[in-house]
């Protein structure tokens, strides 16, 4: 069998904005389950609901995370050992991240339900049906990308005087740096046993960029708040340390400090020994 | 005590391996279509015990000079009761049927090869199944705990797993084909 793809099963499916997208994953009757950034609630300030709706939105996602690593595992017997022992191990790490979390939810006054969430990450990761796919998606992409945020929240939550919040969030974080280094590695070394990889790389970036273009907010789009949601699909910017730990080497930082329009900066991470 | 073979550690051994991944895939076959939020993460901690003790059998058998990795099916209806366990559906049945029932039959396993095996010569095997068998007992507690957490994920009644427990009573003997043969061939 082809380790890097299977044969497509007959998975559920729904349609978001005109786009097909992987059925959201089981949750409980108390979890409002919404598909844009215009059905969730989000506060731009660290007022005590915004601090409950951060933290919940953040358990839902490594939630998430959780279904995703065990759906790579079940999808993809034939996959390295070692791989699928990475995966094994994310399984571990998201879980621990979804009950610590909770707790600090359940600390400060909230509970689970208490507001709307989205699954955004599995719908589309577990859409596609390649496992490099997949890695490519939610470890180098998606996790990636949360492993920037990491680095910048816990100084907001400091800053909102909530040292413990800040700390779990620094814990969190070391953990998903090794969630993007083992895709990184692997998805290297499937390339180069195979170059073909690549076009399973590339048909995921770019089935991400039609999804985000799909969903994108619309001009004037709000949230249920009333807020505009026309920020909800920034970037943060990029942890330059941590993707280094994580495995991106110094012309691919380059490269998303370019397109993030910091070419001063990529120059300097280029020439970084 | 005539022991087993080094050729007969190493199947039996690929045996535990084989069954410590077979639960690795059910579990994580199950837990997105887990709803509950603390199962789900229960079983996801679990994914990773089972695995690791996958990994430790499979290097085991490298040192009884079999394939690194080297996994071996149980009989046919043992496997087939594994199969049908891995195929229950609802949150409470998954989590009475993996620690009662599925996590038993891979004791009993554990519990065999010790008895039938030279605990001197052959510990490094007993070092690994011992801790399996700690393992399990961890396993249990953690669910025992969620459900008086949360009771409503209690089976009620339990007898409906009878059905898979009478399934499940064969695999007491998983190894008990190679152990046989030892035995006989040792006088």
């Amino acid at each position: 069998m082809n380790l890097h793809t299977m044969p497509r099963l007959p998975v559920e499916t729904k349609v978001v904005r005109g786009v097909h997208l992987r059925k959201d994953p089981a949750r409980e009757p108390c979890f409002k389950v919404v598909d844009t950034d215009a059905e969730m609630v989000a506060w731009q300030d660290m007022s005590p609901q915004s601090q409950r709706e951060r933290l919940h939105r953040h358990m839902n996602n490594e939630m998430s995370s959780l279904d995703i690593a065990a759906q790579c595992l079940a999808d993809y017997p034939d996959a390295p050992w070692e791989l699928r022992m990475q995966l094994a191990r994310q399984a571990w790490d998201e879980s621990r991240h979804v009950m610590a979390l909770a707790r600090r939810l359940r600390e400060i006054g909230g509970y689970k339900g208490e507001f709307p969430v989205a699954n955004f990450e599995w719908s589309v990761t577990c859409y596609l049906d390649s496992l490099v796919g997949r890695l490519t998606m939610q470890n180098r992409t998606f996790e990636a990308g949360a492993m920037d945020l990491l680095a910048r929240l816990p100084a907001q939550w400091r800053a909102a005087g909530d040292e413990k919040t800040a700390e779990l969030l620094e814990s969190i974080a070391a953990d998903e740096v090794q969630h993007v280094r083992f895709a990184n590695q692997w998805i290297r070394r499937m390339a180069s046993e195979d170059p073909r990889v690549l076009f399973q790389v590339a048909h995921a970036v770019r089935f991400l960029a039609a999804v985000n273009t799909a969903l994108m907010p619309r001009p004037g789009e709000v949230n249920r708040l009333g807020q505009s949601v026309e920020s909800a699909g920034e970037v943060a910017p990029i942890s330059i340390e941590d993707r280094e730990l994580a495995g991106f080497t110094q012309e691919e930082i380059a490269e998303i400090l370019r397109q993030a329009g910091f070419r001063s900066v990529a120059a300097a991470a280029e020439t970084r020994s | 005590m005539p022991g087993l073979s080094v050729k007969r550690r190493a199947d039996a051994v690929g045996v535990l391996r084989y069954v410590n991944v077979l639960l690795m895939e059910t579990l994580a076959a199950w837990v997105p279509s887990i709803p509950e939020m603390e199962a789900k993460v229960l079983f996801g901690r679990h994914i990773w015990r089972v695995a690791q003790r996958a990994d430790s059998f499979g290097l085991r058998a490298r040192e009884l000079r079999a394939p690194m990795h080297h996994s071996v099916a149980p009989p046919p209806n043992c496997l087939l009761a594994f199969k049908t366990g891995a195929a229950l559906r609802s949150t409470d049945e998954r989590i009475a049927g993996y620690h009662d029932l599925l996590l038993g039959a891979l004791g009993a396993g554990y519990a065999w090869y010790l008895e039938q095996t030279d605990r001197l010569v052959d510990e490094p095997s007993v070092v690994l199944i011992e801790s399996g068998l700690r393992e399990i007992d961890v396993m249990r507690t953690e669910s025992a705990r969620l459900l008086e957490d949360f009771p409503v994920l209690r089976l009620d009644p339990p007898r409906k797993l009878d059905d898979l427990r009478n399934a499940l009573a064969v695999c007491g003997g998983m190894l008990a084909n190679e152990l046989a043969h030892d035995a006989a061939t040792a006088g």
